[in-house]
C-alpha cells in the first residue's frame, strides 16, 4: 500500500515535469507564430493596413474660363455651395430638418421628399440636401453649424454662362461624363465639353487632376486628409468673339433665325458667330429636364443647329462675285464686254428670268454685279462653262471646310464635288445624269445645286478683301494668322470685282445702297435673294401651321461685305433664313453691325 | 495570521500586472468609442478582486463535499437549457433566472474540475472501471454542451479533464488510445457541426476565400498584428483598431489591439506574464498539502492555459474562430469574475499547504 502510494506521488511528480514544460512549449510556438507575422510579414501586413486605411481620392480641376476679346466672361466658374446632412450625427432630425426648411425655404414637397431619403439612406453617409446655393442662403447655417451636429456645407465651383442663348452654338456646354467618357478617362462626376469651344478646346480647359491622401475607417468614412497633390486649373481661353459685336448682331436680327459672322480679314479671327436662334445652355448644368431637350429637338426653328458653320444654303446673287472673279480669270469676252438684259434669256424651250422682270437694259460686269442682273451672269457663266465657276468656288475657299476648331462642319455643295457631274459635263459617261447649260447657268448666280455656310461665305469675303488669302477662321484671340491657300487671281481682276462690290452699296442703284450707304465705314459688299423651293404636301404632312408654312416659303436673305473699303480690317456674312431680301433685310443687319466695330474703334482711338 | 502568511505574493503581483496591462489595452480599444466600458472593466476587476478574496477563506475540505452536490446540480440545469433555455445568437445556452441570465455550462466548467479533483483525490486512474467512470463525468456534459452548440466551452471542458487525467496518473497507452480516438472521431464531429462552426474551420484554412464574410475577422486581426510589428506603432496609434477595421476589439480580438500598438515587445511581455502565471499555478499545485488541492490547481492552470493558446491562436489566424476571451485582457464581467475567483482556488490552496509538508513527499512524516 505504502510502497503504491509513493509511486503514485513519484508519478504526479514526473507529470508536474510534463505540465511545467508544455507551458512555455506551447505558448513559445505561439510566440514562434507571432513572430513570423510581426517580423518576416510585418512589411506585407504594414502594406495592408495601409491599404485597409488609405484612399486616393482626385481632387477635380477647375475648369479654364472662357472669355471674349474684351475680358468678358463667357463661360465662368461660380462658386456654389452645399448642405449635406449625416443622420447618425444629428441629434434631433425633425429639429434641424425644420431649421434648415426655414433658412433654405423649402417647399412642403421637398421637406418630405428629404425626409423619405433620409430614411431610405445609410445613417453614415453623407446625404446632399440642397445644392446650387448662394453664400447669402447658405451663411445663417454656417453661423450656426456647431449647433447643428451631422450639417455640412460644402464650397464647389460650378459652370455658368452670363451669354448663354448669344454665345450657345460658340462656346457651347458641358454635361456629366457618360459611360464612353468615362472609357477614356473621366471621372464620372466630371464635366465633359459637348459642343463648341467647350469641346474643341477640352484638353486645354480641363486642367490636371490633383489627388489627396485620405485617411477613411472602417465604414469608409473620412477621418483625415494626409497628402495633397493639388489639382491644376485649366487654361483661360480668351476668344477672338466680341461679345458686344455679338450682341449687336442679334440685335439686328430680331426674333428672326439665321446667322451673322464678323471675321477679321488679315487675322482670321473670328469676332462674331451668331446663329438665330440661340438656346440657354444654362440648362444642362443644372441638369437638363427631358422636355426641355425634347423641345429644342423638336422645335422647328431648330435651335441647336449651329446655322454659321453646320448649314449649308445657296448662296444666290453673292455667288456673282465668285462668277465674276471666274470668268476674268478665264478671260471670258463678256467679262470684258457687255451684253443686254431684256428681263429674261431664252435656252432652247426655257426662259431663264432675271430678278427684274423689266430688264436691266446693257450691262457690263460692274453694272451687272452692283443691280444684280441675272441675265450678264446666265451668259458670263455659260461662256467659261462650270469648270471654271467650280474651280473658282474652291480657289475662294468654298466647298471645302473652313477647318475652324468647331465641329461638327457643313461642307456645303460646290458641283465639282461630285466626279459624277464633272464627267457629264464632259461627256465621258452620262450613267447618272446629265450636266445641262441651264444648270451651269443656274450655278452662275448662286442657285441650283450650290451650298455654302455663313462662315465660308465671311471666309470668302475675306480673301476678296485681303488679296486672295484663304484664312483658317481662328476662335482664340491674338493666335498666328494661318493662311490655308492662296487664290489664284490678278490684282487688277479682284480690283474689279472690288469696285464693284463697293458700288453695291455706294451708287444709288446698288442693292445695298439704302442700308449701307450712311454706314460709319465705307462697305463694299454683296447682297443675296435665295429662292427658296419646299413642297406644300411635306409642309402639311410635317404639321406646320399655316403661318409657319407662308413664312417656310418666303427667299432667304444674305449680304456679304467687308470694311472700310480702302483698308479692310473686317469681312462680315449675314444669312437670314426665309428673311426676305438680301438689300432690305441681311445687309442692314450688317450695317448695325459695322457700326458697333467703328464705334469701337473710335473709343480706342481716343483711350490712345 | 496563519492566512497572510500563506500568501502567494509572486500569485498577487502577476495578477495585478495583469490588470494593469489588460485595462491600458482596453484603453486603447475602446477610447473612440464607449469608454463606459472602461470604467465597468475595472468594476469587473473590483468584484473579481472581491470574489477572489471571498474563496481566500473557504476551506479546500469544504469545496471536497460540496462538490459531488454542486456537479448534479450544474448537471441538472444543463439538462433544463434544452427544454427551457433562452436563445441568443443561434445558440440555446442561457437559463433565465429572471434577474440574470445564468449560463449552466460555465458552472459545470468549474464542477466538472471539483467533481474530478475529489474522484482522483483518492485513486489514480489505472484500471478500465476507474477511468470510465470518471469519463463518463466529463463526456455527458461534454455531450450535452457541445449540442447547445458551445463548441468553445466544450474543449475547455474535454481540455480541463484530460489534462487532470494525465496529472492524476492516467496511463499514457491510455491517453494515446483517446488521441487516436478524438483523430478518429473527427468526421464524425465534422458531421454534427453546426454550418457555422464549419464555415469557421474553413476559413480558417483559406481565409481569403471569403474575405468580406466569415474570413474578415482573422484577415483584419492578422493585418493589426503584423502591422504592428517588432515595436509596435505606439500606444493609441494603431490603425487598425482606431479606424475600426478590427471587429470585437475590445473582447475576443483585443489581442489584436495589443499586438498593433505595442508590437512583438508587448505580445512576448503578456505571453512571459502568462508563462509565470501557469507555472506559479503549477508550483502551487506541486507544493500542494492534498492531491485535492494539487488538482484543482491543474484544472485552473489548464483552463488557463486552453484560453490563452486558443484566443491568440484565433486572433492570429492558426486556430478557428471559437468565441473564447483572453483572461484578464478581454472586457467582460463574468469571464473575469470566474477567473480571479479560479485563481483564489489556487491561492487557498498556498494558504493552506503554507508550512505543511506536501502529500505523500517521500520521508514527509505523514506518508
Amino acid at each position: 500500500m505504502q510502497k503504491q502510494q509513493l509511486e503514485g506521488r513519484q508519478r504526479f511528480d514526473v507529470r508536474m515535469l510534463f505540465f511545467f514544460a508544455a507551458t512555455p512549449i506551447f505558448l513559445g510556438l505561439l510566440a514562434m507564430h507571432l513572430l513570423q507575422l510581426q517580423w518576416l510579414e510585418h512589411e506585407k501586413l504594414a502594406l495592408q493596413a495601409d491599404n485597409n486605411r488609405l484612399n486616393i481620392v482626385p481632387v477635380l480641376p477647375v475648369r479654364g474660363e472662357i472669355v471674349d476679346r474684351q475680358g468678358k466672361g463667357l463661360a465662368v466658374n461660380r462658386i456654389a455651395y452645399q448642405v449635406q446632412l449625416i443622420p447618425e450625427r444629428v441629434k434631433d432630425l425633425d429639429v434641424t430638418l425644420k431649421k434648415l426648411s426655414g433658412i433654405l425655404q423649402w417647399s412642403p414637397d421637398k421637406l418630405a421628399n428629404i425626409h423619405k431619403r433620409i430614411k431610405r439612406s445609410r445613417p453614415d453617409r453623407p446625404i446632399l440636401l440642397d445644392d446650387k446655393l448662394q453664400w447669402l442662403q447658405v451663411s445663417p447655417i454656417a453661423a450656426r453649424l456647431h449647433h447643428m451636429p451631422g450639417i455640412d456645407v460644402e464650397a464647389g465651383s460650378y459652370r455658368q454662362y452670363p451669354y448663354a442663348e448669344l454665345t450657345s452654338h460658340l462656346v457651347g456646354y458641358l454635361s456629366l461624363a457618360r459611360k464612353s467618357d468615362t472609357d477614356e478617362g473621366f471621372l464620372a462626376n466630371e464635366f465633359v465639353g459637348r459642343t463648341g469651344v467647350e469641346k474643341s478646346y477640352e484638353k486645354v480647359l480641363h486642367g490636371s487632376l490633383g489627388y489627396q491622401q485620405e485617411e477613411v475607417d472602417a465604414l469608409g468614412r473620412r477621418i483625415a486628409v494626409n497628402k495633397r497633390t493639388p489639382s491644376t486649373m485649366g487654361q483661360q481661353l480668351r476668344l477672338a468673339l466680341d461679345a458686344e459685336v455679338q450682341q449687336a448682331a442679334a440685335d439686328a436680327l430680331g426674333d428672326r433665325t439665321g446667322a451673322v459672322v464678323v471675321m477679321d480679314v488679315h487675322s482670321g479671327e473670328v469676332i462674331t458667330l451668331l446663329s438665330q436662334p440661340g438656346y440657354d445652355t444654362n440648362r444642362f448644368i443644372t441638369g437638363l429636364e427631358s422636355e426641355q431637350w425634347q423641345e429644342w429637338l423638336n422645335n422647328i426653328e431648330k435651335p441647336l443647329l449651329n446655322r454659321a458653320t453646320q448649314a449649308a444654303y445657296p448662296p444666290a446673287s453673292t455667288f456673282k462675285v465668285i462668277t465674276s472673279l471666274a470668268g476674268l480669270h478665264a478671260g471670258a469676252h463678256l467679262a470684258r464686254g457687255h451684253t443686254t438684259c431684256p428681263g429674261y434669256l431664252e435656252l432652247a424651250d426655257r426662259k431663264l428670268r432675271c430678278w427684274k422682270r423689266t430688264g436691266h437694259g446693257r450691262v457690263t460686269m460692274q453694272d451687272a454685279l452692283i443691280r444684280s442682273c441675272d441675265v450678264y451672269f446666265y451668259e458670263l457663266g455659260d461662256q467659261m462653262g462650270m469648270e471654271e465657276i467650280s474651280d473658282a468656288a474652291l480657289q475662294w475657299g468654298l466647298g471645302e471646310k473652313t477647318r475652324i476648331d468647331l465641329s461638327p462642319e457643313s461642307r456645303g455643295v460646290i458641283p465639282a464635288h461630285r466626279p459624277y457631274m464633272m464627267a457629264a459635263m464632259k461627256n465621258e459617261s452620262s450613267k447618272r445624269k446629265k450636266w445641262f447649260r441651264g444648270e451651269t447657268m443656274i450655278a452662275s448666280i448662286g442657285q441650283g445645286a450650290l451650298t455654302v455656310t455663313p462662315l465660308q461665305m465671311a471666309r470668302m469675303t475675306a480673301a476678296v478683301a485681303n488679296g486672295g488669302k484663304v484664312l483658317k477662321p481662328q476662335l482664340l484671340a491674338g493666335v498666328e494668322p494661318e493662311v490655308l491657300h492662296q487664290a489664284s487671281v490678278e490684282p487688277r481682276h479682284l480690283k474689279t470685282v472690288q469696285k464693284a462690290m463697293r458700288g453695291v452699296v455706294e451708287k444709288p442703284y446698288g442693292t445695298a445702297h439704302r442700308a449701307l450707304a450712311n454706314a460709319a465705314w465705307k462697305v463694299a459688299g454683296k447682297t443675296g435673294t435665295a429662292q427658296v423651293i419646299q413642297m406644300s404636301q411635306d409642309d402639311e404632312k410635317e404639321g406646320y401651321t399655316p403661318e409657319q408654312i407662308l413664312r417656310r416659303h418666303q427667299d432667304h436673305a444674305w449680304f456679304m461685305g467687308y470694311a472700310p473699303y480702302e483698308d479692310p480690317k473686317i469681312a462680315i456674312a449675314v444669312f437670314v433664313e426665309h428673311g426676305g431680301h438680301g438689300g432690305s433685310d441681311a445687309a442692314p443687319v450688317a450695317a448695325a453691325v459695322i457700326n458697333v466695330l467703328a464705334a469701337q474703334e473710335q473709343e480706342q482711338a481716343a483711350d490712345k | 495570521m496563519r492566512l497572510l502568511r500563506g500568501v502567494d505574493w509572486i500569485l498577487l503581483m502577476l495578477i495585478i500586472c495583469l490588470a494593469v496591462l489588460g485595462m491600458v489595452t482596453l484603453y486603447a480599444a475602446v477610447h473612440q468609442g464607449d469608454v463606459g466600458l472602461w470604467q465597468k472593466q475595472l468594476t469587473y476587476w473590483g468584484i473579481g478582486f472581491a470574489a477572489f478574496m471571498v474563496i481566500c477563506f473557504v476551506p479546500l475540505r469544504l469545496l471536497g463535499l460540496i462538490s459531488w452536490p454542486f456537479y448534479i446540480v450544474a448537471l441538472l440545469l444543463l439538462v433544463l437549457v434544452p427544454l427551457v433555455g433562452d436563445v441568443q445568437m443561434g445558440a440555446r445556452r442561457w437559463l433565465n433566472l429572471g434577474f440574470f441570465n445564468l449560463q449552466p455550462s460555465e458552472l459545470m466548467k468549474w464542477a466538472l474540475m471539483l467533481i474530478l479533483a475529489s474522484w482522483f483525490a483518492t485513486k489514480e486512474p489505472r484500471s478500465l472501471r476507474e477511468i470510465g467512470t470518471a469519463l463518463l463525468l466529463a463526456v455527458v456534459p461534454a455531450a450535452l454542451i457541445v449540442n447547445q452548440p458551445d463548441l468553445g466551452t466544450t474543449l475547455v471542458l474535454l481540455f480541463a479533464a484530460t489534462s487532470m487525467f494525465i496529472a492524476a496518473g492516467l496511463p499514457w497507452r491510455w491517453f494515446g488510445l483517446a488521441v487516436i480516438a478524438a483523430i478518429g472521431s473527427l468526421p464524425v464531429l465534422w458531421h454534427f457541426m453546426h454550418d457555422y462552426q464549419k464555415q469557421r474551420v474553413l476559413t480558417l484554412l483559406d481565409p481569403q476565400s471569403d474575405p468580406l464574410g466569415a474570413g474578415y475577422h482573422v484577415i483584419q486581426s492578422t493585418i493589426a498584428i503584423g502591422s504592428g510589428g517588432l515595436t509596435g506603432k505606439g500606444f493609441l496609434q494603431g490603425t487598425q483598431g482606431r479606424l475600426h477595421f478590427l471587429p470585437e476589439q475590445h473582447t475576443d480580438f483585443i489581442f489584436a489591439v495589443l499586438a498593433e500598438e505595442g508590437g512583438f515587445i508587448a505580445v512576448m511581455f503578456l505571453l512571459l506574464l502568462y508563462i509565470s502565471l501557469i507555472t506559479r499555478i503549477l508550483m502551487v499545485s506541486s507544493r500542494a498539502h492534498s492531491r485535492f488541492a494539487s488538482l484543482i490547481c491543474i484544472g485552473v492552470a489548464s483552463i488557463f492555459m486552453l484560453y490563452i493558446t486558443v484566443n491568440i491562436g484565433m486572433v492570429s489566424g492558426i486556430f478557428p474562430v471559437v468565441g473564447l476571451p483572453l483572461p484578464f485582457i478581454s472586457y467582460g464581467g463574468s469571464a473575469m469574475v470566474t477567473m480571479l475567483a479560479a485563481l483564489g482556488l489556487v491561492m487557498r490552496v498556498s494558504i493552506e499547504s503554507k508550512d505543511r509538508i506536501p502529500w505523500q513527499r517521500p520521508g514527509s512524516p505523514l506518508s
